[in-house]
């Protein structure tokens, strides 16, 4: 059986490791801490057993350990977090940068089981920058995707942001929109306002995903850029049904008004769209969870995403409880695979 | 069906309608650009009196306009007066959603007379 999995947060040893790999203009800056957040999970936002010497999912032999030996995972596309929407958006990218650099120094290039795939984190709101740290990284063989925040102060169908989603697209590359570390200039985290609690905000935050989705839509993103592909690694497939049966009900009263859209919204979502699991998504009776996957064709959309080292990090048979065969063909393996063709053999549930 | 006169053909000059009680719902005849076409009264989706809504034209992509829309089939597109759904008038097809089309029917013109077949 080959597994895959779609979401690792690899992080620093220690918060200040990230400026070995600043240059010396930015070295001294001050830079948010990764956990250093409005909404903490209580106890910290990892693995209460993984704070050691050095910051969970920090070293390589430990990940690999958990990953590929106790979770039986054969590759793990790992995407660092940076550390938020930092109003010096100079800045910012460098430290993207950095981060990418580390990734290469750390993780891939030391990897000789192969097994370790990457993100090359840029900043959205230096487009310039963005598209540069693309064209600098996307010939590596490892690096297979390119990571946003999904905190962003526009949503990503707007067209300030298409030079990026369009050198992504020139080199193959999905771009992954996942919640970012740190803390920067952000908008509230619910559609209503700030939440008061840790799970008032872990609840409703990657809902926040359906927003940049349905503007990458609506405004006509995936239509203008045929290998455009976007992943929301924070989770909510689950509700993706209601919320393209809405786009689609729309559509039908309001087609003229976009034009560039010249199919039902959800038609959109195979070519362009994938979700990573979480902990939080699906039906809470197992029972259900066939079914529901099925609805709006989503067991073409899902991938296994553990969020290691997150507090919530799940294995691979959390995630498949209740699927059917071909689904968890799909979400284990073949969705990833088709997405990143990271795996030489093909998997199978033998 | 039955062949049921409409009115003179002079009544029912280029841009307008003529709404027959004929059918269950009643009938719409159109003149568009001197062509006639008949189409229900009645909305596939819920049965909305469908003629009674706007006519106009409806949207391209076009990327050289500055909005990137570019008007066509001006006075071609029947609107649904509840929930905006478009239909070409000429062929009963729901712009969105093709399968969604509406009943067309026969018109034509003899003696300078135009009759509806519904």
């Amino acid at each position: 059986m080959t597994i895959i999995d779609a979401n690792v947060q690899p992080h620093f040893r220690f918060n200040s490791e990230i400026r070995r790999y600043l240059s010396a203009p930015h070295k001294l800056r001050a830079i948010p801490d990764v956990e250093q957040q409005w909404y903490q999970a209580p106890g910290g936002d990892y693995r209460q057993d993984l704070y050691g010497d050095g910051y969970p999912g920090s070293d390589p032999e430990t990940m690999a350990h958990h990953l590929f030996d106790d979770n039986g995972v054969d590759y793990a596309i790992l995407n660092p977090l940076t550390r938020g929407n930092i109003a010096d958006y100079l800045l910012n990218s460098r430290i993207c940068a950095a981060v990418n650099d580390w990734l290469l120094d750390r993780w891939l290039e030391p990897d000789t089981s192969n097994r370790f795939r990457g993100t090359i984190r840029v900043n959205p709101e230096d487009v310039r920058g963005a598209v540069a740290e693309i064209e600098r990284l996307a010939g590596h063989p490892k690096m297979v995707q390119v990571g946003v925040p999904m905190q962003s102060r526009e949503p990503y169908g707007k067209p300030m942001f298409e030079p990026i989603w369009e050198a992504a697209a020139a080199h193959g590359l999905p771009v992954a929109v996942h919640i970012n570390g740190g803390n920067g200039v952000d908008h509230a985290p619910t559609f209503a306002g700030h939440a008061y609690t840790y799970p008032g905000y872990a609840a409703f935050m990657p809902l926040n995903s359906f927003v940049h989705l349905a503007t990458l839509i609506v405004e006509g993103m995936f239509g203008r850029h045929r290998d455009l592909r976007f992943v929301f690694a924070d989770g909510g497939y689950d509700i993706l049904t209601p919320l393209m049966w809405r786009l689609d009900t729309f559509w039908m009263s309001m087609r003229d008004q976009t034009p560039w859209v010249d199919r039902f919204p959800s038609e959109y979502l195979r070519d362009h769209v994938r979700f990573c699991s979480s902990a939080l998504d699906g039906p809470t009776d197992e029972g259900q969870a066939e079914q529901w996957l099925d609805f709006t064709n989503k067991a073409d959309l899902l991938m296994y995403g553990s969020s290691y080292p997150h507090w919530s990090a799940t294995g691979p048979s959390a995630v498949i409880a209740g699927l059917n065969d071909a689904q968890r063909d799909k979400v284990l393996w073949r969705n990833a695979n088709d997405l990143f063709g990271v795996a030489e053999v093909e998997g199978s549930l033998a | 069906m039955q062949r049921l006169p409409v009115c003179a053909i002079e009544d029912l000059p280029p841009g307008t309608m003529k709404l027959v009680q004929a059918g269950k719902f009643g009938v719409g005849v159109y003149n568009i650009d001197g062509s006639l076409y008949a189409i229900a009264n009645y909305c596939s989706h819920e049965g909305a009196p469908l003629c009674l809504g706007y006519v106009r034209g409806t949207t391209e992509y076009d990327p050289e306009m500055p909005d990137q829309i570019r008007h066509v089939r001006e006075g071609q597109i029947a609107r649904c007066p509840w929930h905006q759904w478009e239909f070409d008038i000429t062929t009963g097809a729901c712009l969105a959603d093709p399968k969604k089309k509406v009943r067309t029917y026969e018109v034509d013109v003899a003696g300078g007379q135009v009759y509806l077949t519904a």
